[in-house]
């Protein structure tokens, strides 16, 4: 099992940088699967988590310059580590004016990951900065629960509002209450509400736009044939959404939901080079 | 004696920050030529000393109240002061500047006050009145140039090199050679590398302004402890003085112009397994058969441990290392007398640091060696059995409380 790799731009390493950051303020621990052409974070549905689950995937030559992998043996090229993404946070966080930045897989005392950042100074020789994150290697055997999630058969799916808008108001609607509603229907209108013994208060969106969905082999999907009108509504842990808008450093090219009532809200956020899917389960 | 005098805010707020680090009390010391403010944390592993000369102020008057003593010299008068009633006053030292116009120190020894007051702006006046108790003086002798290994470099050199470890990091080792500088996160045996991430900075000795290796060393010392001065240097920007010795011999980072001069002496630690078992002589033996476990596991152990029912042990250890030193080096300023006074202080502040430290869940495996820290104090007289609960006691008048680090415990998401 090997693998190297090598960032030397600066703006891609500010960005894969920016990306980690936020994988950071999702999940603790979480899974990095490595292949040859791309680079997935993985956080499955366990209940630790609070059953949500996250998916990002990153092309590997959007961000490095260099990419070497090697996995366990040559029909099963990847390779599947556990890790803790602030440390990784941590690592790049002061390689900001790196001259360039190489990443491999080491195993001195225990499996790492390598980080080497090699930082300009007054001297003719640079300065080397080294951080050896501990990672776990997971077996072959337990690969299974680390596949793509598949995207549900959901009843309503549309684009979301301004992520920082939407972030403002439920960060507000976090100090007054642990879960909130999203409810959104076809004509493009979606609304955040909670409800406690005191107040309710719900915010209205609309005129957000519904994605067009191509469904293959021409299957019906729940959506179909469903009342413009009627909203599919979900009640979800507050925090977990929270902490989803706030680990947007960069606005995503495109942001959508898919809403299965009363069961689970399927989050796509889009950027150039990296998709996020985020699923938080409906509260009971 | 009456000590009057106005102030460079910002410096001086870092000073007494830079000090807070150490411990939650330090000496206020004025004298003829300036104001020294010194700080040693509990377990004595740790001393600061400032020294703001008489020019560092827009006025300083210092005029000695005439006292009868037996000596010629004027005794100055030191006292002691709760570093966390001075803190408030120079909080937001960057904040200071904007604000105060002046600061006045008085102290009137009749009553047992200081006086700080800040003149602010908008014709607001803050006054603080803080008690002092009497105390003896703390000083501690290290001799600098002795060292073999000397670097000097600015602070914003040092300040970029440890944003790189996490500020929950304790300790950090400095090891050089002379063609190499490297800083690295201090792992030992029993360092569980699963969870630890280990951050190592290598550094060209020609990004010093002065780079002397004279013995290849790995050093271990606090960081923590050395972060205030970090910000006093860059306050002041003056360059920062390492000087050091091989692991387990005191490192010191200094700073030093016209007006100003701040030492901090950190202990390092030390390997029990590096040294040489063969040249023992015999009187040691019975400490060597007590810590051959300690020894066959070549872990750093910690003094403490040892049960106290012969206190000769401890001692004996750092005695050890007077007896290696002294064929090595006949010029130290450390005579066989004051290394015994010394290691009988040592055997109560082991105690000292156990109980203090304790919360600390690695402490407890470290060996700090304290080492030429002197004290000159009436209490530390001759080395007898009688005199150990007497000196026991000032010990504990002295260490109130463990260096509690408020950002200590704090970890990342």
């Amino acid at each position: 099992m090997r693998f190297r790799a090598k960032i030397v731009d600066l703006a891609c390493l500010n960005h894969f940088s920016r990306v980690i950051n936020t994988i950071a303020k999702l999940a603790k621990t979480c899974t990095l699967c490595l292949t040859d052409s791309k680079l997935y974070f993985i956080l499955s549905d366990k209940v630790v988590n609070g059953g949500v689950s996250m998916w990002c995937e990153l092309c590997q030559g959007n961000f490095f310059d260099e990419f070497q992998m090697e996995g366990v043996a040559a029909e099963h090229n990847e390779i599947y580590l556990e890790l803790v993404p602030e440390n990784l946070s941590r690592a790049l966080k002061t390689a900001q004016s790196a001259k360039a930045v190489k990443i491999k897989l080491t195993n001195k005392h225990c499996p790492c990951v390598r980080v080497a950042v090699e930082l300009p100074s007054l001297s003719s020789s640079s300065r080397i900065v080294t951080h050896d994150i501990p990672v776990g290697v997971i077996p072959r055997r337990l690969w299974n629960d680390f596949r793509e999630p598949s995207v549900p058969d959901f009843d309503v799916s549309i684009y979301l509002p301004v992520l920082k808008t939407m972030k403002s108001v439920v960060e507000r609607m976090k100090n007054l209450s642990n879960s909130i509603v999203i409810e959104a229907n076809l004509s493009g209108e979606m609304n955040l509400k909670i409800e406690t013994d005191l107040v309710s208060v719900t915010t209205h969106f609309k005129d957000l736009g519904n994605p067009p969905w191509a469904l293959e082999d021409g299957c019906q999907s729940s959506a179909q044939g469903r009342d413009l009108e009627s909203m599919a509504e979900a009640r979800i842990d507050i925090k977990k959404l929270q902490q989803l808008l706030a680990g947007q450093q960069v606005n995503p090219t495109k942001a959508l939901c898919n809403i299965v009532s009363k069961r689970i809200v399927h989050f796509i956020l889009l950027h150039e080079d990296v998709s996020l899917q985020y699923f938080i389960p409906a509260l009971a | 004696c009456i000590l009057h005098c106005f102030l460079f805010l910002l410096v001086f707020g870092r000073a007494i920050h830079a000090i807070a680090r150490i411990s939650d009390e330090f000496w206020f010391d004025p004298v003829e030529k300036g104001l020294a403010l010194r700080s040693v944390n509990s377990s004595r592993s740790a001393y600061a000393y400032v020294f703001f000369s008489s020019m560092f102020f827009q006025h300083y008057c210092w005029t000695a109240v005439s006292q009868p003593c037996q000596k010629e010299k004027q005794l100055s008068l030191p006292c002691k002061l709760i570093i966390k009633s001075v803190l408030p006053v120079f909080r937001c030292a960057n904040v200071l500047e904007r604000n105060v116009e002046k600061c006045s120190i008085y102290t009137n020894i009749n009553d047992h006050h200081i006086t700080f007051q800040l003149l602010c702006k908008h014709g607001v006046v803050k006054t603080y009145n803080l008690t002092f108790q009497e105390c003896d003086p703390l000083q501690a002798v290290f001799a600098k140039h002795m060292c073999p290994n000397i670097l000097k470099v600015h602070s914003r050199l040092l300040a970029d090199i440890m944003i790189h470890f996490p500020t929950s990091q304790e300790e950090v080792t400095l090891s050089v050679t002379p063609m190499k500088v490297c800083f690295k996160s201090y792992t030992e045996e029993d360092t569980d590398f699963s969870k630890t991430m280990l951050t190592e900075i290598q550094l060209n000795p020609e990004e010093f302004d002065y780079f002397q290796v004279g013995v290849d060393s790995e050093v271990t010392f606090c960081l923590k402890e050395l972060r205030g001065l970090l910000a006093l240097s860059e306050a002041t920007s003056v360059p920062v003085s390492i000087h050091f010795d091989v692991s387990g011999k005191p490192i010191a980072f200094s700073i030093e112009d016209m007006v100003l001069e701040a030492s901090f002496i950190l202990a390092t630690l030390c390997d029990i397994e590096k040294e040489p078992t063969s040249q023992q002589p015999p009187c040691f033996s019975q400490r060597q058969e007590s810590n051959a476990a300690a020894v066959a596991s070549k872990k750093p152990q910690w003094n403490g441990n040892v049960p106290n029912t012969e206190p000769a042990k401890p001692a004996s250890h750092l005695a050890k290392q007077e007896v290696k030193n002294i064929p090595r080096d006949t010029k130290r300023e450390m005579p066989g007398i004051e290394g015994a006074a010394l290691t009988k202080a040592e055997d109560h502040t082991g105690k000292d640091f156990k109980t203090a430290k304790a919360s600390l869940p690695h402490a407890v495996s470290y060996f700090y060696k304290y080492c030429i820290f002197q004290f000159h104090s009436l209490f530390f007289g001759a080395v007898s059995c009688m005199e150990k609960d007497a000196i026991s006691h000032t010990f504990h008048s002295l260490a109130t409380a463990s260096d509690t680090e408020e950002d200590f415990g704090s970890s990342p998401v």
